[in-house]
């Protein structure tokens, strides 16, 4: 009880303040009560968590809004995935008493968290929503990801909702011996590659053997199939076919659903995709599919827009393939454009910053309409260095470790060249990044505040 | 000057593509193509054979343990040709992953060996219980100076040669001889990665003037303009390895 208390002062306090706490109260109330999160377990029906490299964050959060159509429900919004941050969001959801109105949660988990917290929650729905290179120095090698994974299953019942167009999430469905239901894009709709890009597990994790891909969609996502063995893609259950700025989502036997996507970009439309087979999986009707996609707010550097003196894009890069999908909307961008760059190299960023060797950024060498970019955040020098080493010309390269000067500078040269700014920052900046830019917005349009009617 | 290209040969990246040797790659081709050498990079992938005799400089990257193992086992069906290129004076510069593999034998936690080319004296294991070996890493080199990057492996390894530098800050091959890396022959063998040339132009234009010698090319490499490079190594040591930051200052501020 004393460690409810706690945390739900220390979270109280925060909020007084006015800072956004995450996971601050949750890492204290555990400290004092180790055995906070079983209890928590224990007064919820059902956990459902989403885990995997990229996506956990859009994944939960739509499919919590869809729960939430029909019913209270606990979730970790803000990417806070580690015990701590699961702490938090029951805190944040309790009474002083550790009473719960929710009997649901949809939490999202880290990959090496799973195993931590898998015995301690009812989880009965584990959402995987792909497993690409992401933090090394973290996890060890992508080999010692699956194998957490695996192990965090293994201690539950759960059902898996596996990402089918994924060979690595295929190998945690043959080999965790649970029901698993899988979802993918419409066949017809893989494309052969663009460029030479980062593929994980192109071989078979069953046989050692080399995977045949007949086609692709993004990073090792496509229609694998094993040329030693029968480790193939499965045919997903759950359908998803881009057309137009909707996605088709179709289940044999049911109605298809035409589904508005929030953002932009294949890889948001596989976050929806992901999320939307998860409600089918726990039985949710279409208006709450559509009431939650309909209610949905993209969360802090999902392509966050700020209107200030010059449009702003807020983005999250953390890992080459997540990177690669941003840099590829940034240059679709057919604006005039300024780019902040923030690379820090703290825990949660992933200390190693070998990565950003991995992500595409000869793409911004090819793009007419970028005229600077900024590198910003502790490791600014080393994504100068990436840029030039790129063949982007020094002369338009700036480096100013600071990020609210960065941002200030970036903002003043893109309303003085009329062009939009975009700013990609790593993890640790993100939040330091949105505060700083709704806070100028609010100083902007003081009077507006009164009116506006979304508050993200 | 000649017009003959180099022929750099990236060893099954798709294989061994763990951190970023990519950058690696980038950073040989440009500090040749801005001197003005026509370059080109093979890219030898998992159903191909490599031809030693092509090539003038050989890149092994780093892999996860079952990656590394499926290499071996290519690699080990071509190792008499390998061997006698690199007897012969081929440059091999060959990180993590692909430093063990130029051993004898790399021992996993299991106990389970996974044999190497033998290429040289070296053995790597790795402990059940023993703590992968993580970090931010800085090198001192005779031959080009402190070597900085980051660090992350499970195995120690242990060889009967030089090494490349001495631990400055960080672990090394096994994390207690205060030694880093090999030197035998042309072979340029590391733990750094991070990737490790971009923060190291005075051992990638080591690596190159190999090159350039076993490709018969003119090797006298006229200076770059690394001002960029020095400033990255300078505030890389001053934010993580307060201990080696003075001596890459002092090295920022020269011409």
């Amino acid at each position: 009880m004393l460690g409810i208390w706690i945390g739900k002062l220390i979270l109280w306090i925060l909020m007084l303040r006015g800072r956004d706490a995450t996971s601050l109260p949750g890492k204290v109330a555990l400290r004092i009560a180790p055995g906070l999160l079983r209890r928590f377990g224990g007064r919820v029906k059902r956990v459902i968590a989403v885990t995997g490299t990229n996506g956990k964050t859009t994944t939960t959060s739509l499919l919590a809004s869809m729960v939430a159509e029909t019913e209270p429900v606990v979730t970790n919004h803000k990417g806070a995935n580690l015990a701590q941050g699961i702490a938090t969001a029951f805190l944040r959801a309790c009474s002083w008493t550790g009473r719960l109105r929710a009997n649901t949660a949809v939490l999202e988990i880290d990959e090496a968290t799973l195993p931590v917290v898998a015995r301690d929650l009812p989880i009965g729905v584990i959402v995987v929503t792909n497993v690409f290179r992401d933090q090394l120095d973290r996890y060890g090698e992508l080999d010692g990801t699956l194998a957490k994974l695996l192990d965090g299953i293994r201690q539950t019942q759960a059902t898996l909702v596996l990402n089918g167009d994924d060979p690595l999430c295929r190998y945690l469905g043959l080999r965790s011996s649970r029901k698993v239901l899988y979802y993918g894009m419409r066949r017809e709709t893989a494309r052969s590659p663009r460029r030479e890009q980062m593929r994980d597990g192109q071989f078979c994790l069953m046989c050692g053997q080399p995977l045949r891909y007949d086609g692709f969609w993004y990073g090792q996502l496509g229609l694998y199939r094993c040329e030693g063995c029968d480790f193939v893609r499965p045919h997903p259950l759950y359908q998803g076919e881009l057309q137009g700025g909707f996605l088709r989502f179709s289940e044999e036997g049911l109605p298809a659903l035409m589904l508005d996507l929030p953002a932009a970009g294949l890889y948001n439309a596989y976050n929806v995709l992901a999320a939307v087979s998860a409600a089918r999986a726990l039985g949710l009707p279409s208006a709450a599919i559509h009431g939650g996609l309909r209610a949905y707010r993209p969360p802090e550097g999902r392509m966050q827009r700020f209107d200030l003196e010059a449009p702003v894009t807020l983005h999250l890069i953390k890992n080459p393939t997540g990177c690669d999908s941003v840099l590829d909307a940034v240059v679709s961008d057919a604006r005039a454009k300024l780019l902040v760059i923030g690379v820090n190299d703290l825990a949660a960023d992933g200390r190693d910053v070998s990565w950003l060797w991995d992500a595409d950024f000869e793409l911004l060498v090819e793009d007419a309409r970028l005229t600077c970019v900024i590198a910003t955040g502790l490791r600014a020098y080393d994504m100068a260095l990436r840029l030039k080493y790129a063949g982007f010309p020094e002369s338009r390269i700036r480096l100013e470790p600071d990020l609210i000067a960065a941002l200030k500078e970036g903002i003043s040269s893109s309303a003085a060249a009329g062009a939009a700014m975009h700013a990609l920052v790593t993890y640790t900046l993100l939040h330091p990044a949105a505060r700083w830019l709704s806070e100028r917005r609010d100083q902007l349009e003081p009077q507006g505040a009164l009116y506006r009617t979304s508050v993200s | 000057m000649s017009r003959k290209a180099l022929c750099i040969a990236h060893l099954y990246p798709d294989l061994l593509n763990l951190y970023a040797d990519r950058g690696n790659i980038t950073v040989l081709r440009r500090r040749l193509e801005w001197r003005g050498y026509d370059v080109d990079v093979v890219r030898v992938t998992h159903g191909e054979v490599p031809d030693f005799s092509r090539y003038h400089l050989v890149l092994l990257g780093g892999g996860s343990d079952r990656e590394q193992a499926i290499v071996a086992d290519k690699l080990r069906g071509c190792k008499a040709e390998f061997q006698s290129a690199v007897q012969d004076g081929l440059p091999v510069l060959a990180i993590c992953g692909g430093y063990q593999l130029l051993g004898e034998f790399y021992q996993l936690p299991s106990g389970e060996k996974v044999p190497g080319l033998a290429l040289v004296d070296m053995v790597t294991e790795a402990m059940p219980d023993a703590p992968r070996l993580i970090g931010n890493i800085a090198v001192w080199s005779e031959e080009v100076g402190v070597i900085v990057g980051f660090e992350n492996h499970g195995g120690r390894t242990r060889h009967g040669h030089r090494p490349l530098g001495r631990v400055l800050h960080g672990h090394g091959n096994d994390g207690v001889s205060g030694e880093e890396g090999l030197r035998h022959l042309r072979i340029w063998g590391t733990y750094v990665h991070g990737p490790l040339l971009p923060k190291n132009p005075a051992l990638a234009d080591a690596v190159l003037r190999d090159a350039l010698a076993y490709a018969h090319l003119p090797d006298e490499l006229e200076p770059l303009d690394d001002r960029l490079e020095r400033e990255a190594r300078a505030a890389f040591a001053a934010l993580r390895m307060a201990d080696v930051a003075p001596m890459l200052r002092s090295e920022a501020g020269s011409p």
